[in-house]
């Protein structure tokens, strides 16, 4: 699956920066560190999305309650209109910090194998 | 016959030859020559024929004639004979016929075969009034002496007194020089038994000073790499001087040639406090610290034979533990056996100080001591700075405190540190958009200090939501905030600075309840909350004097206390 979206991950190679795009079968690939500086961009993207989303954090480094935020206010949007956020490839941090702040009991979570 | 000597005016050529003899004497003569001098000068003034001096011996009370080098003088109690009259009265004695004189002895002319006639005995006393000796001329050349010569030779006897005087003075002087140079003979082999340079320990800093009362003194230390790790060694011998100067020196050079040998800590204490025990006399006995230091655990085990209070500052908690001795001092009794030695575990910024009694004992005019607690007090204040400056600081504080008051101890200063990890500071606009940079700076810091770097991203968020949050709420300070990084045991302490803004403890701040229906949640607070679930502790700081909030933080691979569970699902214990 990595292999099928070179494109956004060599964009971000090296870089402290967030990429976020729709990947080659319709996941949202969300790259790089979800901070406070990054969030704004994430969350436009993230409020043109619809229905049941699925967002491939395999590439996502990093997320702080800022990023929690953007996940949250989707998540809440989708849910409205029978949609949904799922999360899939999520890296052991990133399932601490899913845990730790109750987002594993909001959002589907599939761990990265 | 008792010359009322100031009743007389000296003629010139009187006047004239006393100046000549006073010239003479003026040269930097040895006592003989000196001697010499005078009873040639007596003669020569007097016209006599022969001449003597007695010098006296205030210690015996006797006056000593100095017949020859090398030839035992001859010795006579003050009060015997005309010599010993003229001492005791101070007053010229005038014989004109000396086998009719009671007081004569007859017996020195029967050994010499010279006929004594006539003699005149005066005393010699020095511008202080103090009796030098005793200066005899005999036979009066061509009759006796007379009035004229009595006053003559007052004036005569007064400048011989204060030459021989000098010359006294002066020899005493020589002998007390001799006696010093040899104890600063003494001082520098006592020296040369203390390390010149510092053992070099990477990641520890290494001080060691020893200040005597005296030239010489009772105290020891040394600071050295073995195969057994860092020595440490503080001795400290009763007394101060040059006695206890040679039992420690013999105690260090034995601990040395032991550990050198191979011998572990507790074979070389107890072999080097036996050996002690069988030569030191029996009054004697040596306090003493040694320690061995494992650089690679930073454990120190030691044993202290009566030398206390051993500090060791702690850096983490900026409080000083203090031990006890093990055992009694060395040299006091044999040992079959021996307490375990006692561990200490050297953290990042700890420091070990042994320091003699000398700087514990210290009196000010009003006989109170500088005692332990003044130098806790030094230490918590200077523990930054490197251990040389601390130990001198640390004197400096001891002098100061005795406002004047002489050194009555020996004072040695042992300081072992292990080095704080370098701190990392850097400041950054407060913006939103700088934790771009700060992220790099966290990065650097990692890889330059070697932190794990599975640590990174629970920091950079810990950073980040302290951040962020001083962005939120003070906006209205312009001053940038500082960032702080210091590596420590398994991990890294990081603090944020941030000035002139009013308190605010975001440590206090309430926890979110993480699980409500996700209709009731809101993002807000959720920093905190996962703070204080990747975090080994956190506290905040407040000082109104600058307007600074400060934040400081410890994140280590040992993960969070147990109370806050690394593995918390945060859903279990939110709630209940």
């Amino acid at each position: 699956m990595r292999d099928r979206r070179p494109q956004t991950a060599e964009r971000i190679q090296g870089e402290r920066m967030l990429a976020i795009d729709f990947g080659p079968d319709g996941v949202v690939v969300i790259a790089g560190r979800l901070d406070a500086a990054q969030s704004p961009s994430a969350q436009a993207f993230l409020d043109r999305v619809e229905g049941t989303v699925t967002l491939d954090c395999s590439r996502l480094e990093y997320v702080s309650s800022a990023g929690l935020g953007v996940l949250l206010k989707t998540q809440k949007r989708l849910l409205a209109t029978a949609g949904r956020l799922r999360l899939s490839g999520v890296n052991r941090h990133l399932q601490d910090i899913f845990i730790y702040s109750g987002f594993d009991q909001i959002f589907e979570i599939e761990p990265a194998r | 016959m008792n010359a009322p000597t100031d009743q007389r005016q000296l003629s010139a050529r009187d006047m004239k030859a006393i100046l000549g003899v006073t010239r003479a004497l003026a040269a930097p003569f040895d006592l003989m020559t000196m001697l010499n001098e005078v009873v040639n000068a007596a003669k020569q003034v007097l016209d006599a024929d022969r001449g003597s001096v007695w010098l006296y011996d205030a210690a015996a009370d006797e006056l000593v004639l100095e017949v020859a080098t090398g030839i035992r003088p001859v010795r006579v109690p003050a009060g015997v004979g005309l010599v010993g009259a003229c001492a005791r009265k101070r007053q010229i004695i005038n014989v004109p016929d000396c086998y009719a004189d009671p007081r004569f002895d007859p017996g020195v002319d029967r050994s010499s075969g010279y006929r004594t006639r006539c003699m005149l005995t005066l005393p010699l006393v020095d511008h202080k009034d103090v009796l030098v000796g005793v200066m005899q001329v005999l036979n009066k050349s061509g009759g006796v002496f007379d009035v004229d010569d009595e006053v003559l030779a007052a004036a005569l006897a007064a400048q011989c007194a204060v030459a021989l005087q000098r010359v006294r003075m002066t020899e005493a002087l020589l002998e007390g020089e001799r006696m010093r140079q040899e104890l600063e003979m003494a001082r520098v082999v006592q020296m040369s038994t203390l390390p010149a340079v510092m053992p070099s320990l990477p990641g520890y800093d290494l001080f060691g000073t020893f200040r005597p009362a005296e030239l010489t003194g009772g105290d020891t230390f040394d600071l050295a790499m073995q195969d057994q790790g860092l020595l440490v060694v503080l001795g400290d011998a009763t007394g101060h001087g040059i006695a206890p100067a040679l039992s420690v020196t013999q105690m260090q050079a034995m601990l040395r040639i032991a550990f050198r040998l191979g011998a572990d800590l507790e074979t070389a204490f107890m072999q080097v406090n036996n050996q002690l025990a069988d030569t030191l006399p029996s009054d004697r006995f040596i306090t003493a610290f040694i320690g061995l230091l494992d650089p690679s655990t930073h454990r120190m085990r030691f044993h202290s034979g009566g030398q206390g209070p051993i500090l060791h500052f702690q850096a983490a908690s900026g409080t000083c533990a203090h031990y006890k001795p093990t055992s009694f001092p060395l040299g006091a009794m044999r040992l079959s056996s021996l307490r375990p030695a006692l561990t200490l575990e050297m953290h990042p910024g700890d420091i070990l100080l042994v320091l003699s009694d000398g700087i514990y004992e210290y009196q000010d005019p009003a006989a109170d001591e500088f005692g332990q607690q003044r130098v806790e007090e030094v230490v918590r204040a200077h523990h930054r700075k490197p251990v040389a400056e601390l130990s001198t600081i640390l004197l400096e504080s001891v002098h100061a405190f005795g406002r004047g008051a002489p050194q009555g101890d020996d004072m040695t200063v042992v300081l072992v540190k292990r080095k704080a990890a370098a701190t990392v500071h850097r400041t950054f606009r407060r913006r939103i958009d700088s934790i771009q940079e700060i992220f790099e700076f966290t990065a650097a810091t990692f890889a330059r200090e070697h932190v794990d770097a599975r640590l990174l991203p629970s920091v950079d968020l810990t950073v980040e939501e302290l951040f962020t949050n001083m962005v939120k709420y003070s906006p209205s300070s312009s001053a940038e905030v500082r960032i702080d990084m210091t590596r420590i045991e398994g991990g890294v302490e990081v603090t944020l600075t941030d000035y002139d803004v009013e308190p605010f403890d975001v440590t206090r701040s309430p926890d979110v309840d993480v699980n409500l229906p996700i209709e009731l949640r809101k993002p807000g607070g959720l920093g905190l909350h996962l703070i204080r679930r990747l975090v080994d502790s956190v506290a905040y700081e407040y000082s109104t004097e600058n307007r600074q909030s400060r934040i400081t933080f410890r994140m280590t691979d040992a993960g969070p206390p147990a109370a806050d569970g690394g593995a918390d699902t945060g859903g279990a214990n939110a709630r209940d």
